[in-house]
């Protein structure tokens, strides 16, 4: 059997967060102990009523998704919130720090730093949530496709997981946004492109578990046409990784994002997004420190929140950790 | 066992093969050419001279033809002459470039399993008391700030404010300090985070239990028992961190002017040289390839569950 | 020795040879400053010596060992040092020293010549090299190296990418390209050890200052036959030089000693020079640790030096005379009306946009920044494009964007580069949007995609930094907006009345009267909105106290290594530390 318990949403060159250890199941069995007491639990709960449970319980998890509700929120609201526009420069007040007029300070052009991180945070959050969305638009049906048609087919995609997995994922990405030139689109794009691996794995790992499955067994013996079988009810079973793996990719699109941009080839100005000014500011770091600092913060704590918010969902969802 | 590994080794052909295709495709798909003038300002090459240049290195054949006379020269190990340094052959950059890359990637991944190994036992053996929300909280801080922002702060830290450092270069020991401990934060945050689920994991399972149970005191029950289980599957990481790692990160070394050679290859792709790109490409690809099989062999002969 | 007249059809011609070989505008900025000079010195300016002038309590360090780099000095590990075949090697040019070389008044002085002598028309030029010339390895050096470079150079195996550089040369470009395999038959010969003869296509008064440029240094035969590529390595290369390379460690550092041999040794107070590589993103933070004495500055740092009492002084600015210009390209709406392209004129608010660039630039009404021939101070010609926002946005009045309404989509497309243009082109997006609601989009391009696109006038739009090549309006006018030029033009506009102006300004032989013809050219450019003068370029560096010994130009300006001079370290010399 593949070994399976590398097996990441996420690559781990520079933003790096941790693999799921979603491992298929099987590797690290239940033991009889906690089956037993399962069985006895009583009130017949759905795993995710559990998980939505367990995760409330979770401290820092909780914290984490309030602020991601927060960011989501600023994002959405971003017109009304921030005070001036993003583009109004003022070149009487360069570089300033935080005043009264300004609570976050100028930019090297006099635009209110404040709105340009109000605005940065829903580009942040698109750019996150874009790239999850080709993620998984192309590694689920890859993924599942493999699981479920297995044969041939399976070994064939499975091969070419294979060879995209060894790809060294930020050099490609480089690659792809050098071919493709800057933008928010194609930043997707290249995210997109070379971040599917990971999902794909489990997806695959999580449908030939669940193939094998009485549940899916007896669907079948009711006569259930396999396409059906395999969207209502395999896939549903088969997204907490999924879940998982998006939680903690959105972050990590964010860092590439903000290292592109550091680079050269990520989003153009006047556009914000908090990784060009943080590659912006860097030259400012002596005389202009809050250039930097403040969306390098800003970044830290998306990322921060994510990742607990994404730890917090792994432990909720893992049936094991009951 | 062993056939695994010869498997796994024969597929690493066909996975540099794709590799090396699709990097060569990307590469001449992408706009410029290696062809133009350096300098800025500079107005273009005459044809003649272009042409010339063309002939030179081997750019003016077709595509496939430039595929087939690569992959001929690569396979020998010569990937001809840089295009931006025009008087040294890429084997001669890499030769001098990823010895630095590697010592720089080793020191920051023993530090990062040092210090990830530790937070993450605290976290676990502490858990949910403040030794854990502080180690996570590390952790995470970690692997949450982009590497080139911790690099510039480490530099205004530790170069000016408490003037320990130099800002840059790679000739000293003394030069190594900053540039490692910037490049193994991240690493030490995932491993951290790792040691904790997994410690935490096999601390709950049964035979902890079994052993607590036996009278065992606390300690040897931490380092012998469970350590040794929870330690396993952190093997597992190793192999891509050690790729990532030690092919060096392009901003922690730029900004530490380290001469390794993940600064090469931003330079490569900006001044489209061609031989650069696809050596460090295939490099890497074929040391991560490397680097995840011995792990995977590691792993398997470390947890006997696991038949290979 | 009667001066050889250089008339304007020559000029053109340098025009030509300098644009050809893709000479950095910027380099050749100072180049023919001499040309003008050359009608009353000639050629054979002596050199002053070198010797350090000590102020008072001055005393010279022990040590002379200078070290610098950074600011894009040595940003990137050089190719080699081979400027024979690769002008863009990167290396360092005081490895060497040519048959001319400039000073700091980028005037042509002679270096490794001695006597510099043309025939009646100036089609052919004797040199005589200096009997005390000598290799880095104490062999001789004579005409016969010049001859032999040349060739090398021009020679099709070669493959050098600017040998048209010496296409002045008889018989020079058909060897290049080919039509001629016999390299006897090119016009470069050494009649004997110190006397090399160069026969020319035709009248080449200018002659000579290409041959102080870097184009024409030469190359030591038994080491390149000895170690091909590899020969400019630390370990191979002998150079005829002030300096040799004692160490070249790839990526890290290069290091230069004095050349015992150099003719001009002993008036060279460097011993020692270190060249640390030092990427752009490392900014000045190892001047500021101590690791190095001389350094570029760049925006960001400008202003916190001139805060700083003790760093201010240390801060000077230094000539690198160039323009930040638009171009609303003439065949793209909207820019295709006239209007439109008045209205960005006066929406344009240059004193405020250069404050974003921190005393790197300063407003510019016309393309020739002031201090230079041909610079306007002229009050009609700053009304032309002056900055009114209300006549701006009357401008509009009459065309499909009247109000500042139903703009198209526009890209404003420029460089990825360093050095203060990007904040500088979004404040000129901030303005225009102000002021004509005119909303642009940026798009930073990388150097060759922007070059490739921008010679075939792809873009809509474009933000541009151009650099003086040599100080003559021909070269800002006519080499860059001449509408009837076949190859290298950045934008589509043309005009035949400016047109004529500028051929007119070739021909007149007049000096008044050729300014008055660019005035008139600038005027009709101008109206016509060809181009938006915006900014114009500032630079500045940083020196420690030790460093003394900086040329200084006629203007009082002091002059650093670039392209052109490159006598730096020739005369720099360090003292003690008060």
């Amino acid at each position: 059997m593949a070994l399976s318990t590398r097996e990441s949403g996420s690559s781990v060159e520079g933003g790096l967060t941790p693999p799921s250890d979603a491992s298929p199941v099987g590797l690290r069995g239940q033991s009889p102990r906690s089956e037993a007491a399962s069985a006895f639990a009583g009130r017949p709960t759905s795993l995710w009523r559990d998980a939505w449970r367990r995760l409330l319980r979770n401290k820092l998890a909780v914290a984490g998704g309030v602020v991601v509700i927060l960011l989501v929120l600023i994002a959405v609201s971003a017109d009304f919130l921030a005070p001036y526009s993003y583009t109004k420069t003022n070149f009487g007040r360069l570089n300033e720090g935080p005043t009264r007029a300004y609570p976050f300070g100028t930019d090297q052009l006099g635009r209110d730093m404040l709105s340009r991180m109000i605005y940065g945070a829903r580009v942040s959050m698109l750019v996150g949530l874009g790239a999850q969305v080709i993620v998984v638009l192309i590694g689920v049906p890859i993924g599942a496709l493999a699981g479920w048609v297995g044969g041939r087919v399976d070994t064939a995609l499975t091969r070419f997981i294979d060879v995209m997995y060894a790809f060294p994922r930020l050099l490609f990405v480089i690659l792809v946004m050098s071919m493709l030139g800057a933008g928010l689109m194609n930043i997707f794009i290249a995210i997109g492109l070379t971040g599917w691996v990971g999902i794909a794995r489990q997806t695959r790992a999580q449908v030939l578990a669940l193939r094998q499955k009485e549940f899916v067994e007896g669907a079948r013996a009711l006569g259930a046409p396999s396409w059906r079988l395999l969207i209502r009810h395999v896939l549903p079973n088969a997204l907490s990784p999924i879940v998982v793996a998006v939680t903690f990719g959105i972050p990590e699109a964010i860092f590439t994002e903000a290292a592109l941009s550091f680079i050269g080839v990520g989003i153009n100005p006047p556009t914000p997004s908090w990784g060009q000014m943080v590659g912006e500011g860097q030259q400012y770091l002596r005389s202009a420190w809050h250039l930097c600092v403040v969306p390098s913060i800003a970044i830290a704590i998306t990322m921060l929140s994510f990742t607990f918010l994404g730890d917090g969902v792994r432990d909720a969802l893992d049936p094991r950790l009951k | 066992m062993v056939q695994f590994a010869i498997s796994r080794v024969l597929w690493l052909i066909p996975t540099l093969l794709a590799m090396a295709l699709v990097t060569f495709l990307v590469m001449h798909a992408t706009p410029g050419s290696p062809l133009d003038p350096v300098s800025e300002g500079a107005n273009p090459l005459s044809p003649e001279a272009q042409r010339n240049l063309a002939a030179h290195y081997g750019l003016d054949r077709p595509l496939h033809e430039q595929f087939v006379i690569f992959l001929r020269n690569a396979v020998q190990g010569d990937f001809g002459n840089s295009f931006v340094y025009r008087t040294r052959t890429v084997r001669e950059i890499l030769a001098d470039t990823f010895p630095v890359s590697l010592l720089l990637g080793s020191m920051a991944l023993v530090l990062a399993v040092a210090g990830g190994l530790a937070l993450g036992i605290l976290a676990a053996v502490y858990q949910n008391r403040s030794w854990d929300y502080v180690s996570v909280t590390l952790a995470t801080a970690g692997v949450a700030v982009p590497n080139f922002v911790l690099a510039v702060f480490f530099i205004i830290l530790f170069s000016f404010i408490i003037p320990l450092f130099p800002t840059g270069g790679w000739d000293s020991p003394r030069n190594w300090v900053l540039p490692t401990i910037t490049l193994a934060l991240a690493p030490m945050g995932i491993i951290a985070r790792f040691t904790r689920a997994s410690m935490l994991e096999v601390i709950r399972a049964d035979y902890t239990l079994t052993a607590r149970a036996k009278g065992l005191a606390e300690a040897p029950v931490i380092f012998k028992h469970a350590l040794k289980n929870a330690l396993i599957p952190i093997v597992t990481l190793l192999g891509p961190m050690f790729a990532a790692v030690g092919t060096g990160s392009f901003f922690v070394e730029s900004i530490y002017r380290v001469p390794g050679m993940g600064r090469f290859f931003v330079l490569s792709m900006t001044g489209r040289d061609y031989p650069m790109i696809m050596a460090v490409v295939l490099t890497y690809g074929a040391f991560l390839a490397i680097m995840n099989l011995v792990v995977d062999l590691a792993y398997g002969a470390l947890d006997p569950r696991i038949r290979l | 020795m009667k001066p050889v007249r250089i008339d304007d059809t020559q000029m053109d011609l340098l025009a030509t040879r300098l644009a050809a070989i893709g000479v950095g505008r910027r380099d050749f900025l100072r180049l023919a400053a001499g040309l003008a000079a050359l009608g009353t010195t000639g050629f054979n300016a002596t050199r002053a010596a070198a010797a350090p002038k000590l102020g008072a309590g001055e005393k010279l360090a022990k040590e002379q060992h200078l070290r610098f780099g950074g600011g894009s000095w040595y940003d990137q590990d050089p190719a080699s040092h081979d400027f024979n075949k690769d002008l863009y090697c990167g290396g360092t040019p005081q490895l060497w020293a040519g048959l001319m070389k400039f000073d700091a008044n980028f005037e042509a002085v002679p270096d490794v010549a001695s006597k510099v002598t043309p025939n009646a028309d100036g089609s052919v030029w004797t040199f005589v090299i200096r009997k005390d010339a000598k290799w880095s390895d104490g062999t001789p050096f004579t005409a016969r190296d010049f001859e032999w470079s040349w060739k090398r150079q021009l020679d099709p195996a070669t493959a050098a990418p600017y040998a048209s550089f010496l296409y002045d040369i008889k018989n020079g470009e058909a060897f290049n390209k080919k039509q001629l395999g016999d390299a006897s038959q090119v016009g470069v010969r050494a009649k004997d050890d110190s006397t090399l003869e160069v026969t020319l296509e035709g009248p080449r008064g200018y002659f000579p200052v290409l041959s102080a440029y870097q184009a024409a240094l030469p190359a030591h035969r038994p080491s390149v036959e000895k170690h091909g590529d590899k020969w400019t390595e630390a370990a191979n290369i002998v150079s005829n030089g002030p300096f040799v390379l004692e160490a070249w460690e790839h990526n890290k550092v290069i290091v230069l000693r004095k050349n015992k041999h150099f003719f001009g040794a002993k008036d060279i107070p460097l011993e020692k020079v270190t060249i640390p590589i030092i990427p752009i993103a490392s900014g000045v933070l190892p001047y500021e640790n101590n690791e190095i004495d001389l350094s570029r500055l760049q925006t960001a740092d400008l202003k916190r030096f001139q805060s700083d009492p003790r760093l201010a002084k240390e801060a000077f600015r230094f000539p690198y005379p160039g323009t930040w210009y638009l171009l609303p390209q003439v065949t793209k709406p909207p820019f295709d009306n006239l209007k439109v392209r008045r209205a960005v004129a006066h929406a344009l608010d240059r004193e405020n946009i250069v404050r974003v660039s921190q005393g790197f630039a300063l407003p510019a009404h016309s393309m020739i920044p002031p201090g230079f021939p041909g610079a306007l101070d002229d009050a009609k010609i700053r009304n032309i494009q002056k900055f009114d926002p209300k006549l701006a946005m009357q401008q509009l009045k009459g065309t499909p964007y009247e109000g500042g309404r139903n703009w198209p989509k526009i890209s404003l497309s420029l460089r990825d580069e360093a050095l203060g243009s990007k904040p500088l082109a979004e404040a000129v997006q901030a303005t225009l949007l102000e002021h004509l609601n005119m909303k642009t989009e940026l798009e930073v391009l990388e150097a060759r995609v922007f070059r490739e696109r921008l010679w075939k006038q792809e873009f809509q739009f474009v933000w541009i930094r151009w650099f003086m090549d040599y100080p003559d309006p021909h070269n800002e006018y006519f080499d860059t907006f001449y509408g009837k030029k076949t190859t290298g033009k950045r934008q589509a506009w043309t005009n035949d009345a400016f047109d004529k102006e500028l051929e007119a300004g070739r021909d007149t032989r007049d000096t008044k009267k050729r300014m008055a013809h660019y005035a008139k050219a600038e005027e009709i450019m101008q109206s016509d909105v060809g181009y938006v003068p915006v900014a114009w370029v500032v630079r500045y560096a940083v020196a420690k106290p030790t460093v003394r010994g900086i040329e200084k130009n006629r203007q009082g300006e002091f002059v650093v290594d670039g392209n052109i001079y490159t006598d730096m370290l020739r005369h720099i010399h360090m003292i003690e530390k008060a």
